[in-house]
């Protein structure tokens, strides 16, 4: 049997269909994004455009290079690409920082963008790492090494000032969730060695990752009634009560009355259990909030949080709509006023490069401009194919024999899942502003160039899933 | 435990988002109308366009007033790239440390003063963007921009805006036209509709009473704005632009060549002339002396340059002395006590009087035996005596009610001679005059305890009786009509209309037309026979009928003082001419009157040796 016949027969080609056709819309709706009037044809290597379709034809020809390569070698380049990219963060902490970031590696007049491709190189780490677990128990060393590698990645790109990035990674901890590397281990370490239980394991442990998760998202909640004051009016009596304190009653009468309920439903058993779960869980859920509050207070700066707090309703956008909300008010008025078929391509009257309302319309904020130009019909394809696209990745993870490329191609998945959320999310307002590109559709070199090579190996490790077991 | 389950969390996630944003999507883009109208808000712009001003032409169709394009340099700062500070100063000729200067200028004019809504304090915000065009340098001529713009190049972020600015062809008519002015906040409020910050309005003159009609009709441009205050696009290809309309052309009764003959023939002295079309109260020329060249008020720039001189010269130019000045008429008033005499009954034409000179000072002259003669010579004594029959009629017993009832009919003569009444002529800031009543007197001396002969100093235009050169203007023109008048206006046509209606009003005086022929009569002897006060003012072939004044002047120097009309018999043009401290009416204004009559109907001057001593005259010294 022809060795290429195979792998051709092999390819998921559903995926590469969908992925294909999220590029070609991506590279029509960079021509428009970023039409230079001096320099139409799409191919000139001085206009965006040019650029964007050259990296896509670099990563053709990593793909091809990948696809020469025995899928079973990839997991032993695992190590030797992650601390390339690694050497790679590295190296950027000693340029000088462009607009507060230090994000930009340059060769000559070219520059890369280190951190697009530390997210493969986190991918393939990750998937080396949990495929290298051996025993069936996971033990407080492994979870320790998993942690330790993503916290330093994390930092390293943290060093850089670059969030969105930083915010990205987290998408790995929903893979870790899947592939069942629990926290349990330090919970355990807790109740056992030091409050002397003898517990096999905890749920908050084993679910911590969705835990944390829904945590986040309620101190979300105690954020936007944190910082106004809550009153209350009984007749004529009003009570005006601090939105920390407020926050602080919400949660002690939510304990109360789950305790109420446990006295009065559960079974002698089980009561002093849940008992007891219920006031752990009470203190560590306000401690975990406060911190959260606070960490939100002190590690973001100003500018971010004004971002969150626009998205939080906590800034009168309204007010702001020509200053501090000015992009994400473009955006919106750009996106909402496609209407249902669109303005017409090459016809956007706020997104065009000739109308220069939305800043950033050919990164960050690029769905602006398919948006006004394909209405909601154009939009909803969009969105309809990168969620396709992920559920086809999480498919083929699903079918993998091996846990490398299962992890892997979990990774991806999520990867892309953040950008696609956090990108389309604040270009329709529901998500902060955060500038993370759109994958195949924000113009950037690295990000097409990494983006594109992630699902080669994918595509790779996929044909020869029968083959590689480890 | 079952991990694979596990893949559901996911599976679930991305059709969550994937719906959420999809209904998200739906709700922005087709539900909600919130984001296009937002999107119309920034992007579209209504741009009004505003047209050139009416054009102004004379009553020969000689353009007088008219537009001309002028520049302004300006920039948007965000356009800016490594401004050559050190280049750009040689360029526009200014030295090196205007041009942070000029920036910060334009920056400051913009500071706005605003009270926080939060805390109650005022604080300043400043309205400057960076994306917006804002005018470096204003109103540059032709000359300064092609010396400018082929270097402009170099500099980005600069660029070139042509204005149309007011032009006037003739340096004459100054206080006629008036000049344009930026508008004051007063007026953009009243009319925001119209106007906006910056606009130029129609300060003083025909320029402000025509304001409306010369500005026009504002039109209406619809864009695609870029972000940076570009035109990306017409908006929906123009189809709902409006075109802009240029006011309608006005026409002036004015003849511009006769005003430059008045205006020269007024250099070197003070005072003023005002001819008027009798048949048809249209003002062929007001002159005003001295005056000043209409072009050294166009534009802030050369208003800041010359306003203050204008505003600060001694023989202040800017006023409008044929229509603000309120001078005492002179014995051309007792043209007026004749008229009303006769139609009152109180003396025939032939009525004579003495001229007694215990009453009045007069000049040698034998008595008057009629009123032609007393014209003539311009009896004082005489009209004293006609007055007082008009004033004291014998009509109660008491004098002094007697004169007080003879005071309010008379006071009704007067003013159906427009004299202490306020014309309604096509300009604002005239004059009503003075004709003193019953209540003036009454407020001077009390009820019934003045006659006439407290008042008597009137009779010959003396006293506390005023009228401005506008007036006596018109009251040539009432006398050169026999009996009526049309208000005294200076547009003849709005566009394709006439004039404006009250103009087509003939004004009836209260003296019957057949009254008028011995007090003109009397007109043609002052001119044309020895004995006349106004020899000077005679014109070979051209017959005239004038009466000289001169009105005493308790500052100085008499005023000389001339009305005249011409041809006797079929009038074309009335005239007064009013010269300050000059003395003697027959000297100075009765032949400058003649000669603008011989100008205007002959076209030519016949008398050179008198035109010359006019020309050459200087009394301002």
């Amino acid at each position: 049997m022809d060795r290429k016949n195979t792998y051709a027969r092999n390819l998921d080609w559903s995926l590469i269909f969908i992925v294909i056709a999220i590029i070609i819309m991506g590279i029509i709706n960079l021509y428009s994004a970023a039409y230079n009037e001096d320099r139409p044809f799409l191919l000139n290597l001085k206009t965006l455009y040019g650029k964007q379709i050259m990296w896509f034809g670099f990563a053709c020809f990593a793909g091809f290079v990948i696809s020469l390569i025995d899928a079973r070698y990839i997991r032993k380049l695992t190590i030797p690409i992650y601390l390339f990219t690694v050497t790679l963060l590295v190296a950027v902490l000693f340029t000088t920082p462009i607009n507060g970031a230090r994000s930009w590696l340059g060769f000559g007049s070219f520059g890369i963008q280190p951190s697009e491709f530390a997210k493969l190189g986190m991918a393939m780490m990750l998937s080396y790492q949990i495929s290298g677990i051996k025993s069936k128990v996971i033990n407080i060393k492994t979870v320790t090494s998993i942690i330790a590698v993503l916290l330093v990645t994390m930092a390293l790109i943290l060093a850089q000032n670059d969030t969105g990035t930083f915010l990205v990674f987290t998408a790995f901890l929903f893979v870790m969730y899947r592939e069942g590397i629990t926290f349990d281990p330090y919970v355990l370490l807790l109740t056992n060695n030091i409050l002397g239980l003898r517990l096999k394991h905890t749920w908050v442990g084993v679910h911590f990752i969705p835990v944390l998760f829904v945590v986040v998202f309620f101190s979300v909640i105690a954020l936007i009634f944190a910082d106004s004051d809550q009153s209350f009016t009984l007749g004529s009596f009003v009570l005006n009560i601090p939105g920390w304190a407020y926050v602080l009653i919400v949660l002690f009468v939510g304990a109360l009355i789950a305790l109420l309920l446990v006295n009065r439903l559960a079974t002698t058993r089980n009561k002093k259990r849940l008992s007891l779960i219920i006031i752990i869980g009470y203190i560590s859920f306000s401690t975990l909030n406060g911190l959260i509050a606070i960490g939100y207070l002190k590690v973001f700066q100003s500018h971010q949080r004004t971002r969150i707090d626009l998205v939080l309703g906590k800034i009168n956008s309204e007010e702001e709509k020509d200053g501090k909300d000015y992009n994400r008010n473009r955006g919106m008025a750009a996106v909402g006023s496609g209407g249902l078929l669109g303005n017409g391509y090459r016809n956007a009257h706020l997104a065009s490069p000739e109308s220069g309302h939305v800043p950033e319309s050919e990164t960050d904020f690029i769905f602006c401009v398919f948006a006004e130009e394909w209405g909601f019909v154009g939009s909803f394809i969009v969105v309809v194919l990168f969620t396709l696209l992920l559920i086809k990745i999480v498919t083929i993870a699903e079918r993998q024999r091996s846990t490398y490329s299962r992890v892997y191609a979990y990774s991806v998945a999520m990867i892309i899942f953040y950008h696609f959320a956090i990108n389309i999310g604040m270009n329709l307002g529901v998500a902060p502003v955060i500038g993370i590109p759109l994958p195949f559709f924000s113009y950037g070199g690295s990000s097409m160039i990494s983006f594109t090579v992630m699902i080669f190996i994918l595509l790779k490790l996929d044909a020869q899933r029968k083959e590689v077991l480890f | 435990m079952n991990l694979e389950a596990r893949r559901l969390v996911f599976y679930g996630l991305f059709v969550a988002i994937g719906l959420i944003y999809s209904m998200r999507l739906f709700y922005m883009q087709v539900v909600d109308d919130k984001w296009k109208e937002r999107a119309a808000e920034v992007s579209q712009k209504k741009l009004e366009v505003k047209p050139p001003r009416g054009i102004i032409f004379d009553r020969n169709h000689k353009k007088v007033v008219s537009n001309q394009t002028f520049y302004n340099l300006m920039f948007i700062e965000n356009n800016i790239e490594d401004l050559d500070t050190h280049a750009f100063a040689q360029l526009l000729n200014v030295p090196d440390s205007f041009i942070p200067y000029r920036f910060n200028e334009i920056r400051r004019k913009l500071d706005r003063r605003t009270r926080s809504k939060i805390t109650g304090n005022d604080t300043v915000v400043n309205d400057y963007r960076g994306y917006s065009s804002y005018a470096f340098l204003t109103q540059l001529t032709q000359a300064e921009i092609a010396r400018i713009a082929p270097r402009l190049g170099r500099f980005k972020g600069f660029y070139e805006q042509s204005i149309s600015m007011r032009n006037y062809p003739y340096p004459n008519g100054g206080n006629i036209f008036g000049y344009l002015n930026e508008i004051r906040y007063k007026e953009l409020k009243a009319d925001p509709v119209f106007y906006n910050q910056g606009d130029y309005v129609g300060r003083t003159g025909l320029e402000n009473y025509y304001e409306k009609e010369l500005r026009g009709q504002k039109g209406v441009h619809y864009i695609i704005r870029s972000a940076r205050g570009g035109i990306v696009e017409t908006y929906a290809g123009g189809a709902l632009d409006t075109a802009a309309e240029q006011g309608p052309p006005l026409t002036l009764g004015l003849d511009i060549d006769l005003q430059a003959y008045g205006e020269k023939l007024m250099t070197n002295k003070k005072g003023c002339i005002v001819a008027i079309e009798p048949s048809s109260g249209e003002i062929l020329s007001l002159v005003s002396a001295p005056s000043y060249d209409p072009n050294m008020m166009v534009g802030s720039r050369k208003i800041k340059e010359n306003y203050r001189k204008l505003v600060n010269d001694s023989l202040k130019p800017l006023f409008a002395r044929p229509l603000q000045a309120e001078y005492p008429p002179g014995s051309i008033f007792k043209l007026v006590q004749a008229l009303v005499g006769l139609q009152e009954g109180v003396i025939t034409e032939n009525t004579g009087f003495p001229c007694n000179k215990a009453m009045v000072g007069c000049h040698n002259h034998p008595n008057a035996q009629n009123i032609q003669d007393a014209v003539k010579m311009s009896c004082n004594p005489y009209f004293y005596y006609e007055v007082k029959r008009i004033i004291q009629q014998g009509k109660d017993k008491s004098i002094f009610k007697d004169a007080a009832q003879g005071l309010d009919l008379w006071e009704k003569y007067m003013n159906s001679f427009g004299l202490g009444i306020k014309l309604g002529t096509d300009i604002y800031g005239i004059r009503s005059g003075v004709i003193p009543n019953r209540a003036f007197y009454n407020r001077w001396y009390g009820e019934y305890r003045w006659a006439f002969s407290t008042i008597r100093s009137n009779s010959i235009g003396q006293g506390e009786v005023k009228v401005t050169p506008l007036q006596m203007a018109n009251l040539a023109a009432i006398i050169a009509n026999r009996g009526y008048y049309y208000t005294p206006h200076f547009v003849k046509s709005i566009g394709k209309d006439g004039p404006k209606e009250e103009y087509l009003v003939k004004h009836n005086t209260m003296v019957e037309h057949q009254h008028f022929a011995p007090v003109i009569e009397g007109m043609r002897r002052v001119v044309e026979e020895a004995g006349g006060t106004a020899r000077s003012a005679f014109i070979d072939g051209i017959p005239l009928a004038g009466k000289t004044g001169t009105a005493q002047n308790p500052h100085g120097k008499d005023h000389s003082v001339f009305i005249a009309f011409a041809p006797i018999d079929n009038p074309k043009i009335a005239i007064a001419v009013f010269v300050e401290n000059a003395g003697f009416g027959g000297t100075w204004a009765a032949p400058i009157a003649s000669l603008m009559v011989e100008k205007y109907l002959r076209g030519e001057i016949t008398n050179e040796r008198k035109e010359a001593r006019i020309l050459e005259a200087n009394l301002l010294e």
